[in-house]
């Protein structure tokens, strides 16, 4: 993307005062984003975006700068500036840069740039179709597509060079069912790193299928029941939620900052016996997965808990420096506008050996979280709290009624703890991650679980 | 680099007969540096700018931009704009406004503001985290100690004639301290914004940061009761986003509002007055003009709980049959929608220390989470975690978490007792402290 030459000569810039290593970091985006609503094509947008970032690195102090613009001036401007956060010291060098290949983690043969607009649209239309066909009831269809490509060189001064492209694709519906006055919503909207093949898993036609029965199922949910009691959550539930309590608060960057729950307790069971839980960006196509981080790390699958017993963090390059450990390539940025933090890939519960049907004919009295809304932690205290978007009622171990306006409320080491059944029918959910201003995509997974115990907020008895 | 009125104007040069074509262009400088264990932690300097341009043709609309384009990128955007457009549905409710005379705010840019050294900013990130270190024996270390500033500009023109820019300072500082006692640590967090840092309050962070963290260290679950509850600032901002959603007319006429055909209804008590104001300076949202060039204004959506209306843009004004509030709101890789300016519940007349009083035996509630996840934009109906301080003696006391709080938007409106005097602005939307008279806590 940039020659070599003036690349080497941007990071040599930025070590001019020392530091343990300089980077630059390009990146060109062109995207695509359509949204239907009401049957009609509301907004067709295409962009392109285009920027460079700097940074240079010392201990975990970092100084960053970056421009839209990607000419020689430019460069080394930024360069400059990001040298600037670094105290006076003797200059640094520059290794040979060594070219390296990714895996092709995101290989796709059906790029959706190659695809006209007009086909997108018509899978906007397939989706909408599909929705109000399910039941009288659904009264208003709201579809998003998008897709982009994103093409990144990321150089380091210690000889890093890696270039790769991530292609995107994300399909949304979003239904309101209406019926007596009562209305509900639902929404589904699966989303991979891959081409067009992405609709041979999901069809356009079963995305729009799915939110309309989420929302038509909710017209008959009753308030949910507040208190403590047994949950059991779908598949991928149970990943959304061991992303939020217990994989935010196991980012380095919050153990470092003795902002985490984990600290110090690597080695120690910090979670019941059945769970085995990764972070795997290595996942052929996955929302979460690359060939290099955005830091040039290869990316791994890394092991978090082992039967329960904490294994380690997620890191990326100033936190694995300060530990003298490696980088787990979890350095992650939104764009050329951020510096990378540690985040979050593919984050998953592994399948456990428990019957699916048992988890539930085992319950008594709970809540089965088929869907979950958003939900937040503070990862210094453990402390979480989940939206349930599509909730039933388990009495008798039978999912009876849907419920509505339910909440889980926990601190991440007790409910962990609390998982007494996992099941083996994984599944994932593709989401958005919101960190320090910074979105990343991410996926999340997990069979089937139950919570033994755990507090459901609801505005019902 | 090519101005970005000039790129503006290149765009609307390039339509072509029978078709509107608006350019919006921005561009910022942003540095923020950071503090941690007495090191600046970061330093970081942005510099964006971009274009984004709206096609209107046989009242189809299409959308394109791109990151610092030069005037033959702005034609090429252009053209795809145009492309777009022809594959959307055709809407006689996409307009570009007409152009109107605006006024300039004073004091939105700070020449002073605009230039102030890396090192200042550096200097006053290590004071913070500082100050926040030295105040209380169990806040020895901090997750966050954060100062930055901003110049922005923004340019408009269309092929209605409108052709309008204005420039922008802005100034902020946040920290998040950890209270640690024994195995306990809780956080606490603290936000100021100004136009310039030198009129931000930086003491006032580091302390709040402090006092917000420690007060809620030993905090347990408490029963399940009814009782009066004050919302402090931090606590009620949560709830304006759930409000402004709703009191969008996008929302209102895609019926996905809570408050459609409410209007001219006591949905709120009377001390219940909600504003969406682009024109005062006292909120950082304050601009003289919306993101189509329409004068901002000032739109009172509540006046004594009465709904009187909602926030329109120039698309949802012409499907609605009354004019835009100057609430047309965007970055530039997007299409403008409805959105906030300065939107803030008016202040009341009692101090905090009334509210207090009122409020005896009752919680001061510190902060709710799960706002966005736990609140139904169509029902009202919502569910989120709180955690705060037991009210006795008038007084904040004993630390309580793991609350829920469940109830309804108009339940809520309805039951407001007290509003401060307190206002105050987090990032575009501002509140005072908010007594309701009674609520269910859920504890154990």
């Amino acid at each position: 993307m940039l020659p070599r030459e003036l690349v080497e000569d941007v990071l040599g810039v930025a070590r001019r005062r020392g530091g343990s290593f300089s980077e630059l970091f390009v990146e060109e985006r062109t995207s695509t984003s359509i949204r239907l609503d009401d049957g009609k094509v509301e907004e067709l947008t295409t962009g392109r975006d285009r920027g460079a970032g700097v940074r240079v690195a010392l201990g975990t102090s970092y100084g960053y700068a970056y421009s839209n613009r990607l000419d020689r001036d430019a460069l080394l401007e930024a360069a400059e500036a990001a040298s600037a956060a670094l105290a006076d010291g003797e200059a640094g060098d520059v290794i040979d840069l060594t070219a390296r290949e990714g895996r092709g983690t995101n290989r796709t043969d059906r790029p959706a740039g190659t695809f006209p607009a007009a086909d997108k649209v018509a899978w906007l239309r397939e989706l909408d179709d599909a929705a109000r066909a399910l039941s009288p009831h659904v009264v208003q269809v709201g579809g998003a597509y998008g897709d982009s490509l994103q093409r990144k060189l990321i150089a380091t001064s210690d000889g890093t060079w890696v270039e790769e492209e991530r292609p995107r694709i994300r399909l949304v519906a979003q239904v309101v069912a209406a019926r007596d006055g009562v209305i509900q919503t639902g929404f589904f909207g699966p989303a991979a790193c891959a081409g067009v093949e992405f609709f041979d898993r999901f069809t356009a036609d079963a995305i729009g299928r799915k939110a309309a029965e989420r929302a038509v199922t909710m017209l008959d949910s009753i308030p949910a029941p507040a208190g403590e009691m047994p949950v059991v959550l779908a598949p991928g539930m149970g990943g959304v939620l061991f992303h939020e309590a217990v994989g935010h608060p196991l980012e380095s960057d919050a153990v470092d900052k003795e902002a985490s729950v984990y600290r110090g307790r690597v080695g120690e069971r910090c979670a019941s016996a059945l769970v085995n839980g990764v972070d795997d960006a290595t996942i052929a196509n996955g929302w979460g997965s690359y060939d290099f981080d955005d830091e040039g790390e290869p990316s791994q699958r890394t092991v978090l808990f082992e039967d329960g017993v904490l294994q380690g963090f997620l890191y990326d390059r100033l936190r694995a420096e300060k530990d003298a450990v490696s980088s787990t390539g979890n350095g992650r940025r939104e764009s050329y506008a951020q510096p990378p933090i540690p985040r979050m890939t593919n984050t998953n519960i592994l399948d456990g050996a428990d019957d699916v049907d048992g988890i539930v004919e085992g319950t008594d009295r709970g809540v089965f979280v088929s869907s979950l809304g958003g939900g937040q932690v503070n990862p210094a205290t453990g402390d979480f709290v989940f939206g349930v978007s599509e909730g039933f009622l388990i009495e008798g171990g039978k999912v009876t009624t849907p419920v509505r306006g339910a909440n889980l409320i926990g601190r991440a080491i007790e409910v962990m703890s609390a998982v007494d059944a996992v099941a083996g029918d994984f599944d994932t959910w593709e989401g958005v991650c919101g960190k320090d201003g910074q979105q990343a995509p991410v996926g999340s997974g997990s069979p089937t679980l139950r919570i033994a115990r755990i507090t459901v907020g609801g505005t019902g008895a | 680099m090519p101005d970005l009125a000039d790129l503006c104007r290149v765009a609307v040069e390039a339509a072509e007969d029978g078709e509107a074509v608006e350019a919006y262009a921005e561009e910022s400088k942003r540095t923020e540096a950071s503090a941690l264990r007495g090191e600046v932690e970061g330093l970081e300097f942005a510099e964006g700018r971009g274009v984004g341009v709206r096609v209107v043709r046989d009242s189809r609309l299409g959308y394109a931009w791109a990151a610092d384009p030069d005037a033959d990128e702005v034609r090429e955007i252009v053209r795809r704009a145009r492309e777009n457009a022809a594959l959307a549905g055709a809407d006689e409710h996409h307009v570009l406004p007409d152009p109107a005379p605006w006024e300039p705010i004073a004091e939105l840019f700070r020449e002073a503001s605009a230039d102030v050294a890396p090192e200042t900013k550096t200097k006053l990130a290590l004071d913070l985290e500082a100050r926040a270190i030295s105040r209380d024996p169990r806040v020895t270390k901090i997750d966050e100690a954060q100062v930055g500033d901003a110049v922005s500009r923004v340019a408009i023109a269309s092929t209605t004639g409108i052709e309008a820019e204005y420039a922008r300072t802005d100034a902020w500082c946040l920290a998040v301290t950890l209270a640690v006692e024994g195995d306990e640590t809780q956080t606490g967090f603290s936000f100021r914004i100004a136009r310039g840092l030198d009129e931000l309050a930086w003491e006032d962070v580091a302390d709040e940061a402090v006092e917000r963290g420690v007060r809620m260290l030993g905090a347990a679950k408490p029963p399940t009761a009814r009782l009066p509850v004050v919302f402090d600032q931090f606590a009620a901002m949560s709830f304006l986003g759930v409000l402004a959603g709703a009191l969008s007319a996008d929302a209102v006429q895609k019926g996905r509002s809570l408050f459609a055909n409410l209007v001219g209804e006591q949905v709120g008590s009377e001390l219940f007055t909600l504003v969406d104001d682009g024109t005062t300076i006292e909120g950082p949202g304050a601009a003289p003009f919306d993101d189509e060039g329409v004068p901002s204004g000032r739109t009172e959506l509540f006046t004594k709980g009465v709904l009187n209306g909602f926030l329109h843009d120039a698309y949802t004004a012409h499907k609605g049959g009354t004019e835009s509030t100057g609430n047309g709101k965007r970055g530039y890789r997007t299409p403008p929608g409805v959105g906030t300016s300065n939107f803030f519940l008016d202040a009341g007349t009692s101090s905090r220390d009334e509210l207090l009083r009122a409020a005896e035996g009752g919680v001061l509630i510190q902060d709710v989470s799960g706002v966005h996840s736990g609140a139904n934009p169509i029902s009202g109906e919502f569910s989120v975690g709180a955690t705060g301080l037991r009210i006795s003696g008038g007084e904040p006391g004993e630390p309580l978490r793991e609350m829920t709080i469940a109830s309804t938007i108009p339940d809520m409106l309805k039951a407001i007792t007290g509003v401060g005097d307190d206002l105050r602005f987090f990032s575009s939307v501002g509140t005072p402290s908010v007594l309701v008279g009674e609520m269910t806590l859920a504890g154990v």
